[in-house]
């Protein structure tokens, strides 16, 4: 073909698209259609769920995770699976590292970013359900969770004010919610301090609207202390944690909460936490109190009580 | 049937009655439809404020001298008085005549409904009036139905609310000023007056649409409001003058609230809306509590919930006007040029040399500036998003729901484009052939916004287009699933089979006045109680919203397990769950 012919083939090219480019209206709009079709009739049948329930209750142990990907399946996830497959303890973990191994229950292929460098152990199919079982490279071993503390011959907790320490004991109450605004629930079971304050088992979303089991120490603010002593707790290497401002009071610049951790008479750690800061990470250094038995001290303070809904989790590994 | 601005067809009752017929055709289906959609937080709020209202006229008619005392009307219109009245004395007064007197509707809901589904049907009939004068009438049809095809239009014009009258009454406001422009008659002008009064009698988007008239009347009239100001003289067109002054009359006149400590209460008014706060929105896994506002939401929203098909019709019928406005800028520039000698380079104003080749070189003038005044209404209705980040995005797209009739407007044209393309590929389609090709066009570029449209319902804040992936794109990408607790409804057969006689529930993000409308028309069963905490409850709601994961929690802490015992869904995605008390 010469210059001239292809020119004049390019023309006509060019005069075919011109002549016909107005069907690309009504074409957009059947494929438009076509999509929406294929989008409404893509279901889960429930039968999908209950074989892919009983695949992951068949290898499932109990230092595994189990998660629904995408994140917004996960209401489905829990009425599917039930609250013996997905824990409170499961989803609200502090964070990934403390499992072996993650069951990601997933529709559509999708997979949760947060298992990225985890290695694919076996993949099985459930109809429109796919279940990967993923291997952590480096799981982390839990000596002692200190959440597991919040009970009575656990840990003792009491209020600190002017010098003087008035113990706030194990009450068995009625759980405590509200509407959106009223901040984390409280427990039928906590520990109640005077003026109001209290230590309790909660599930606190930071900034990130994610569910975090924690212990929920409102700080009183002033000089006032919060002082959680938890008993015969097993050291490890490092303490592990993480601390939060549930994020509906962390939206008024209010003063940061002061976390300090003790053990055997001296400070180990003076942490703070912002508004801004959202689910914290920390990571003390306990190598000196490894492998002992013994009392370990959280305080917390506050320049103010307003708006410091506060809640810290740790672990000794 | 394929004019351009300017060409005016003739112009008869058979297109009124097309517009309306289309008007009623469309209230006709929001009536059917009207029982499967719960109510939105608001609405319980206006079935309130309807019923108290209604009572001011019944004293009107009663004892008309104690209608006009102070204490009276405070007492009336305290409540809620950050709106202004019109649509919830309408709202009242079809509750209390169409359904409590007259019994024409069922549910009393339906009939405090019915004059805002009303104002739907209007705003098709506009649009079609609009468009069809302006682009023809096949624009002015597609037009119609594509701005009813829209399914966040659709949902939000079943709602006692302002959000679909004030649409409605932003694109009658536009179309009288154009009509007052064009006609020129006293009449007409005094027309536009009282429509704008309405407008802001409707809900305060009304403020902002002086931008649009005065904006377009310097296009249309500059010049002369420049000769006459350097001659020492103001003469404003009379459409503008109207509505400067009979706007804000009307609204205070028919405003009761507003009949003493008037100036005291307007600032209120104004303080409200200008300050008014933030609610919590998720937009792209993200929650917004506060400013500043991502400018990329209103774009991507309309994106996500206009059918794509009327995004590619409107693309192409504004291309069309922005070229033809183009056009008559060159050609202003081209004769200002020539009348003024100056050396200016002649290329300046020269369409090919502006890539504007294969142009035509001559645009049919159109003394209305119609294109300009349809980009106007359509870019003020969207502009605050784009301007300010201080604005919220709380409500989703229905703060700028004036800007749809415009884009189906300009959709329309795009659709005119198309349908000249197929007659000039296919001049030798004959008889029957070609009205049914012609029609076939308009089907292809009608059913998916239609099929769309239905399926959405009654989820219609959860549902998104295909485009991002129908409802679970829209949650893959974070975009919220929901406001204002309508979805409620949704668990009713749930709790009808499952809650035991007198059990409370926990209604969440439902507002007391919606949930008790419920119950009273048999949607909810209505031996439960509602109650406010989940602690206190048998059953607990949480209406999946980013934000209101708090909930979910809460409900952990309180009833010690993370199942839900039903979960609501739509086309699979999460939108409600159920807890039970074990």
């Amino acid at each position: 073909m010469n210059a001239e012919e292809a020119t004049h083939s390019l023309s006509a090219v060019r005069a075919l698209f011109r002549r016909y480019v107005f069907l690309a209206i009504p074409a957009i709009g059947l494929l438009e259609l076509a999509a929406h079709i294929v989008q409404v009739t893509t279901r889960i049948p429930a039968e999908d769920w209950a074989a892919a329930r009983d695949g992951v209750k068949a290898g499932v142990r109990p230092n595994d995770l189990v998660v629904f990907s995408p994140a917004w399946l996960d209401p489905l996830g829990r009425e599917y699976f039930r609250d013996n497959l997905a824990t409170i303890g499961r989803e609200a973990r502090p964070d990934d590292t403390r499992f072996a191994r993650a069951f990601e229950v997933s529709i559509r292929g999708e997979h949760l970013a947060e298992f990225e460098g985890w290695k694919v152990e076996a993949t099985q199919h459930f109809g429109a359900i796919t279940v990967n079982i993923l291997d952590n490279p480096s799981p982390a071993t839990v000596i002692d969770d200190l959440v597991d503390h919040a009970a009575p011959d656990k840990a003792q907790v009491a209020l600190v004010e002017g010098g003087n320490e008035t113990g706030c004991p194990w009450t068995r109450g009625s759980p405590q919610t509200g509407q959106i605004g009223f901040g984390p629930g409280i427990p039928a079971d906590r520990f109640v301090c005077p003026r109001s304050s209290f230590v309790a088992t909660s599930v606190v979303p930071a900034n990130d609207f994610r569910p975090h089991r924690c212990l929920y120490a409102p700080p009183v603010g002033g000089s006032s202390v919060l002082r959680i002593r938890f008993v015969d707790v097993e050291f490890g290497r490092t303490l592990h944690g993480h601390q939060a401002i549930s994020w509906a009071a962390a939206r008024y610049n209010s003063p940061p909460v002061t976390l300090v951790w003790k053990a055997q008479g001296r400070t180990l750690a003076r942490l703070t936490e912002q508004d801004a800061d959202g689910w914290k990470p920390f990571e003390i250094d306990t190598g000196d109190l490894a492998g002992q038995k013994g009392e370990l001290v959280a305080e917390v303070s506050a320049p103010s009580g307003s708006n410091r809904q506060y809640c810290f989790e740790a672990d000794t590994r | 049937m394929t004019n351009t601005a300017g060409a005016r067809p003739a112009f008869g009752w058979k297109d009124h009655a097309l517009g309306g017929g289309l008007g009623v055709l469309y209230v006709s289906w929001l009536l059917l439809s009207a029982r499967t959609l719960g109510f939105a937080r608001d609405e319980g709020f206006y079935f309130r404020a309807g019923r108290q209202y209604s009572r001011w006229f019944d004293l009107l008619l009663s004892r008309s001298p104690e209608a006009f005392e102070s204490r009276t009307i405070d007492s009336i219109f305290s409540y809620n008085h950050e709106h202004p009245v019109l649509m919830k004395c309408l709202f009242g007064l079809s509750w209390e005549y169409l359904h409590e007197k007259a019994h024409v509707f069922t549910d009393a809901s339906t009939a405090f409904r019915f004059p805002a589904m009303v104002t739907a049907g209007v705003a098709l009939w506009v649009t079609y009036l609009f468009g069809a004068r302006a682009y023809g009438r096949w624009a002015g049809v597609i037009a119609a139905l594509l701005l009813g095809l829209m399914p966040r239009v659709f949902y939000h014009a079943h709602l006692a609310c302002f959000d679909i009258p004030i649409m409605t009454m932003w694109t009658l406001s536009v179309y009288v000023y154009w009509r007052a422009t064009q006609e020129r008659g006293f009449g007409w002008a005094i027309a536009a007056g009282l429509v704008y009064g309405l407008a802001l009698m409707t809900k305060h988007n009304a403020w902002i649409l002086p931008a649009v008239f005065v904006a377009h009347a310097l296009v249309v009239h500059g010049r002369a409001i420049l000769r006459n100001l350097a001659a020492g003289r103001v003469v404003l067109p009379a459409p503008l003058v109207a509505m400067a002054t009979l706007g804000p009359l009307l609204f205070c006149a028919g405003w009761p609230w507003m009949w003493s400590d008037t100036a005291e209460r307007v600032k209120e008014y104004v303080s409200f809306h200008l300050n008014h706060e933030y609610y919590n929105m998720e937009f792209l896994g993200r929650n917004y509590g506060a400013a500043p506002s991502p400018r990329s939401y209103m774009p991507v929203m309309i994106l996500a919930t206009v059918p794509a098909v009327t995004l590619a019709l409107f693309g192409l019928g504004a291309f069309d006007r922005l070229r033809v406005l183009v056009l008559r800028i060159l050609e202003w520039g081209r004769v200002t040029l020539a009348r003024s000698r100056r050396r200016v380079p002649a290329s300046l104003f020269d369409s090919t040399a502006l890539g504007l080749s294969g142009l035509e070189p001559h645009v049919p003038k159109d003394k209305a500036a119609t294109d300009v005044l349809i980009f106007l209404a359509c870019a003020t209705a969207l502009a605050p998003w784009v301007l300010s980040t201080k604005y919220p995005i709380f409500g989703g797209t229905k703060h700028w729901l004036p800007a749809y009739p415009f884009l189906a407007i300009l959709a329309g044209r795009g659709f005119v484009i198309a349908l000249s393309a197929l007659r000039r590929t296919w001049p030798g389609l004959v008889g029957w052939i070609r009205p049914a090709t012609e029609i076939g066009l308009a089907f292809a570029v009608t059913i998916g916004p239609l099929v769309i449209t239905v399926h959405s319902h009654p989820f219609g804040l959860s549902s998104y287009v295909p485009l991002v992936g129908g409802t679970a794109g829209g949650a893959d990408l974070g975009l919220n699933r929901q406001f204002w607790g309508f979805t409620t409804q949704g668990v009713g057969p749930y709790l009808e089979k499952n809650a035991p006689r007198h059990a409370s529930v926990f209604i969440h993000d439902t507002a007391w006045e919606s949930w008790q409308q419920m119950q009273a028309e048999d949607r909810i069963r209505n031996d439960l109680r509602g109650v406010n905490s989940p602690s206190e409850a048998d059953f607990a709601l949480v209406h999946h919203e980013l934000h209101m994961n708090e909930i979910d929690y809460e409900i952990w802490v309180a009833y010690g397990n993370d199942a839900p015992a039903y979960v609501l869904t739509h086309d699979e995605v999460p939108i409600v769950s159920v807890y039970r008390r074990r």
